[in-house]
């Protein structure tokens, strides 16, 4: 990437410019405005009846990485759309590096690399065709096309098939394309919408390390339904709910805010005959679930772990603690 | 949601917005690129060498099928048009005046001459379907204005007897006419032409030399017609294999799309036009004026690709916008057509609103006044601004583009009330 920051800063400095951004958006909840990359500001968009953005606000810091996790309809599709300005709002506005989605959208779409859910390409193109197409629309100067397309074919390891049509391309293969395509300009922000949706393991593992590659260097939004996937790669998740930022910050940051430090689930041979209401009259007890044969209790003291398992006596088959995750945030935040 | 006021329009303001916007999108635009790669991949994709030359065997096809048809008009028996069943009945006539044989019509009965009682055995044998016997003195009788009685004999076991039974009742009809409009004839004054008076002929079919041109007109703007699935491929596609996304989020207008993807349509039909009007060359058809008429003819297509794309930018779907563009091109062909045939007997200046009358003309090689041109590219010109105007303000809307989309009422009364979206 020939526009990349050069990283001529020591790691003391840069961990004390992340540690500081950090501590101004939890704390302080707000960057400062020359941290700001993106600002979405009260946007609200409706389908007909159907309202999918509901004055929805949300700041997005320069070289940071953003996950948006939400359920299905929660309106994190219609967000990057209204980012990319494929869609226009009905109330609010996004300003992309100062620049206004109602003013100035050709601009701000020059300084996006999109990859939308499915990898839509034009099937009657070799891969190569492609990306010199996309190139030459956003205007990458014709001497450097080419050189520029061999290196991200290279780096999305698909330099072999270069000269192949896409339409004998496997979902993994043009999910790869997809995001050279999305890289050919070399844009400051990058955003995937659900970038390992439907791949097998192997391929969503190498997809995941595309995103890894180009974390810190480029403003990142990941849309995703994988909570490991926005735990183990985003700075900060945003968790969208009916249109609506309902929670944001560091995956650490939202784990501590479920009940609890830790979980305990135990599975039992007859759950019918555990006594329930001696759980709950558990000093560090928050709270417990029942799912088949096991119980998930949320404690916020560890003291307490060996008074629990007494009470499921001899019915206990297996014991285990987990610490809270990403996913246990969203199910606490969102139901 | 932003309305011009009343005032606005009346003050023209709307008409200077417009003009500001059109200059202002022409000077940014960026639709060469999309023009370029358009064009590319439809030449090299299978399908569209497929149409091309199902194209080219169409107009080969009508060549042979033109040649035959002038050659038909040409010669003495004309041209018809029903099938001949000649073989099919037979019917005995005992005729000495000749008034009925000579037209009965041979491609529908094979007539033998006969008497009765030859024709009596035939007809038992089954070797023919009826006997007509015509009195001898037929042309007498009809002269003397009395009753022509006609005998007609039938084998009912035949099926067949219906068909000779209604051609005799056919050409009975046709000679009673002929008397009776003879007779009418007979008390007219006759000579009525002078030197300043022109006498009008009617009924009479269309000369030969306009039927020609006309069918080469039809001809040569076939191709526009024809790539109507080239465009609605190039639009609806995009919404078809979900890629109408990744390019609206490309750095390029709405307007560079839609003129981008309908330039490469135009361009297509300029290569099409070309190569059959070299094809009518070669193929010994005489074209006068042969730039001219690839010009206005291209100069059609503008518009007709227009109204097009904006009617594939509001379709759901291929089916749908195949449905559309069916019914659409019926109105097109009707408009093309209607007012270019209209000239040939009206002459009037305004059927010249289609460019195939001014074609047709100058196949002919008549000297076409310049208001007659300044007609046909002004009309052109508003109509190809309109529909470029009405697909480019669907396209940005994203209820058309991604759903839910609005009804037609809805989008007309937006359009009309100028409703900014």
């Amino acid at each position: 990437m020939s526009d990349l920051p050069s990283d001529s800063r020591s790691e003391n400095s840069d961990l004390k410019i992340i540690l500081l951004t950090q501590y101004k958006r939890e704390v302080e909840g707000k960057m400062a405005s020359e941290d700001v990359m993106i600002k979405i500001d009260s946007l609200t968009k409706s389908f007909g009846r159907i309202k999918a953005l509901n004055d929805l606000n949300l700041e997005i810091g320069r070289g940071e990485l953003l996950g948006i996790i939400g359920s299905n309809g929660a309106g994190k599709t219609t967000t990057i759309r209204i980012i990319c300005c494929i869609l226009k709002p009905d109330l609010g506005d996004v300003l992309v590096d100062g620049h206004s989605i109602q003013t100035d959208p050709i601009k701000i779409k020059s300084m996006i690399g999109y990859l939308p859910e499915e990898p839509n390409l034009y099937e009657r193109f070799k891969a190569r065709e492609l990306l010199r197409y996309f190139a030459e629309l956003y205007g990458v100067p014709k001497g450097e096309i080419e050189s520029r397309i061999d290196e991200l074919l290279e780096l999305v390891g698909m330099s072999d098939r270069a000269d192949d049509k896409i339409n004998t391309f496997s979902k993994g293969l043009r999910q790869r394309v997809g995001i050279a395509r999305a890289l050919i300009h070399d844009p400051p922000i990058i955003i995937f919408d659900e970038p390992t949706m439907g791949l097998d393991p192997a391929t969503a593992n190498t997809i995941r390390g595309f995103i890894r590659k180009l974390k810190g260097k480029k403003t990142i939004i990941l849309c995703t339904h994988y909570m490991d996937e926005a735990e183990s790669l985003c700075d900060r998740v945003a968790i969208v709910n009916k249109g609506q930022i309902i929670d944001i910050g560091t995956p650490e940051y939202l784990e501590s805010k479920v009940h609890g430090d830790i979980i305990l689930k135990v599975r039992v041979n007859n759950p019918q005959s555990i006594d329930t209401n001696k759980i709950k009259s558990i000093n560090s007890v928050d709270a417990f679930s029942i799912d088949g044969n096991e119980f998930s209790v949320s404690l916020n003291s560890r003291k307490d772990i060996s008074q629990i398992v007494d009470v499921f006596g001899e019915e206990v088959v297996s014991v285990n603690t987990k610490e809270p995750t990403l996913e246990d945030v969203f199910i606490n935040t969102v139901k | 949601m932003k309305y011009f006021s009343v005032s606005d329009v009346l003050e023209f303001k709307l008409i200077s917005n417009c003009t500001q916007q059109l200059l202002g999108q022409v000077k940014d635009m960026n639709f060469t690129t999309i023009t370029k790669w358009e064009f590319k991949g439809t030449l090299s994709s299978r399908k569209f060498l497929m149409i091309f030359l199902l194209q080219i065997s169409v107009l080969l096809l009508m060549i042979v099928v033109f040649n035959s048809f002038t050659a038909n008009l040409e010669s003495e028996n004309g041209i018809s048009l029903t099938p001949s069943l000649s073989g099919f009945a037979s019917m005995d006539v005992q005729d000495e005046s000749g008034l009925f044989i000579d037209r009965l019509n041979p491609e529908i009965l094979d007539v033998n001459r006969s008497n009765y009682n030859t024709s009596m055995k035939r007809m038992e044998a089954g070797k023919t379907t009826g006997f007509l016997m015509v009195p001898g003195d037929v042309v007498a009788s009809i002269n003397a204005m009395e009753p022509v009685n006609l005998n007609l004999y039938l084998d009912y076991s035949d099926p067949k007897s219906v068909v000779v039974l209604d051609e005799v009742n056919s050409t009975s009809k046709i000679i009673s006419t002929a008397i009776t409009a003879s007779w009418v004839n007979s008390l007219s004054p006759q000579n009525t032409s002078t030197q300043n008076f022109k006498q009008q002929s009617s009924g009479e079919s269309l000369p030969l030399q306009i039927i020609n041109k006309a069918m080469m007109a039809i001809i040569l703007f076939l191709p526009i017609l024809l790539f109507g699935n080239i465009i609605m491929d190039s639009v609806v596609g995009e919404k078809e294999r979900k890629t109408a996304e990744i390019l609206i989020a490309m750095p390029v207008s709405h307007a560079d799309i839609i003129i981008g993807k309908s330039l490469a349509s135009i361009l297509l039909i300029a290569l099409q036009v070309g190569i059959w009007i070299l094809i009518l060359l070669i193929t010994g058809f005489a074209i006068k004026n042969p730039l001219l008429v690839y010009a206005f003819i291209l100069m059609a297509s503008v518009p007709i690709v227009g109204i097009t794309t904006a009617l594939s930018v509001y379709a759901k779907n291929y089916k749908e916008a195949g449905i559309g563009i069916s019914i659409l091109y019926i109105g097109v062909a009707g408009f093309l057509a209607v007012p270019a045939l209209a000239y040939i007997s009206t002459r009037s200046t305004f059927a010249n609103i289609s460019p195939m009358t001014v074609v047709m003309r100058l196949f002919s090689g008549e000297v076409i006044p310049l208001t007659d041109y300044a007609v046909t590219v002004l009309f052109a010109f508003i109509f190809s601004f309109l529909s470029y105007w009405v697909a480019v303000k669907l396209s940005r809307r994203d209820d058309v583009v991604f759903g839910p989309r609005p009804g037609i009422l809805r989008l007309i009364w937006d359009l009309i009330s100028f409703k900014k979206v």
